[in-house]
């Protein structure tokens, strides 16, 4: 068992407000400098930049984990963390099928490009990412949960786009695997992470969660965040 | 102005809360940020939302609200109602928009 430095929530160039230089193979670059052991791809609404990091992460000896950051009807953005590619193909899937497709303008928010290794543009996504999906948070976590990923409402106390602000508090009877803060450590019952947020590769691993495990993978972070066989979060404070 | 009142004159559907439509109506509030709601609402208030989400019952509670009205022709979910009908807070709805309901609201409520 040793310690694993990880930052689970990072943006591509995929999303719309995320840097032109947020390329894979600059996000992978940043976070070898940065000491991480594992990070998360999390744009928004989207998977389509796992895949290749996850490609470059392998050659650099860094963990990619498949991730999305989603926006739920109320406006709350949470993480998924998905197990392997084959559910990520499947979520990318529901995703799409609960888009409102609204005509995405790059000269107001920002581009929406699919690279490829060689960084050539192969695809550029006409409808605006961050907006909310047609779908409730109830029935995002159903979802996450039916592709056996991990269920994590982001920044949730940031004054804006979080559990938190839209909906006042945190619902009981939703199965979180755990919150991802900002600031400092809330009293609260859930597992509770920090994680970077970064939209440039100056901010990749401005804040991070180091966990106990094994090694860095999705199953021994699930394990973690449940307190299995040893693996935990070691929470440091902000 | 009690609740019932306000039903009639913007021609609102009741979902749920039957029981609280002679409750009085002493102000409004418009917003869909739970935790604005939450600070800054007052007591007795009908508030104009497009959150459909049970919180939105919680905070009406929470703050002795009079009345939550959905605009947009969105429908609150079972758990929503059935919190409602609990706490005999009626959650009406409405197809116009927040800015015309709101609108609407205040002019009556003046």
């Amino acid at each position: 068992m040793r310690q694993i430095r990880a930052d689970l929530h990072i943006h591509t160039l995929l999303s719309p407000c995320g840097s032109l230089e947020m390329t894979p193979r600059e996000i992978i670059a940043r976070a070898k400098a940065r000491g991480l052991d594992m990070i998360a791809i999390s744009d928004h609404n989207s998977t389509l930049h796992c895949e290749l990091t996850v490609a470059l992460g392998a050659k650099a000896g860094i963990t990619v984990l498949r991730a999305a950051e989603v926006t739920s009807a109320e406006d709350v953005h949470s993480l998924v963390i998905l197990p392997d590619e084959a559910a990520r193909a499947s979520f990318q899937q529901w995703l799409d099928s609960r888009s409102e497709k609204i005509p995405h303008n790059p000269d107001i928010f920002g581009d929406q490009v699919v690279i490829d290794e060689n960084e050539n543009i192969i695809a550029e996504i006409k409808y605006f990412l961050t907006a909310a999906l047609k779908a409730s948070i109830d029935e995002v976590e159903a979802a996450a949960h039916r592709h056996g990923a991990l269920f994590i409402p982001a920044h949730i106390d940031r004054p804006s786009m979080s559990i938190t602000s839209q909906l006042g508090f945190i619902p009981d009877d939703l199965y979180i695997d755990a919150v991802e803060v900002v600031g400092r450590t809330p009293e609260i019952l859930y597992p509770v992470i920090r994680n970077s947020d970064a939209h440039i590769p100056e901010h990749i691993g401005r804040r991070y969660t180091d966990y106990m495990m094994e090694s860095p993978s999705f199953g021994e972070l699930a394990m973690a965040m449940r307190g299995e066989s040893g693996r935990h979060i070691i929470l440091a404070d902000a | 102005m009690k609740v019932t009142d306000i039903v009639e004159k913007l021609n609102l559907k009741v979902f749920s809360g039957h029981e609280g439509l002679g409750a009085e109506i002493t102000g409004g509030y418009a917003s869909d940020l739970l935790s604005d709601v939450m600070g800054h609402a007052e007591a007795g208030a009908v508030w104009v939302t497009i959150q459909t989400h049970r919180n939105v019952m919680a905070i009406a509670s929470l703050r002795d609200l009079s009345a939550v009205i959905i605009t947009c022709g969105e429908k609150p979910g079972d758990d929503t109602m059935t919190q409602s009908n609990e706490e005999a807070i009626p959650v009406l709805g409405t197809d116009l928009s927040t800015f015309e309901l709101a609108g609407r609201l205040h002019a009556i409520l003046r």
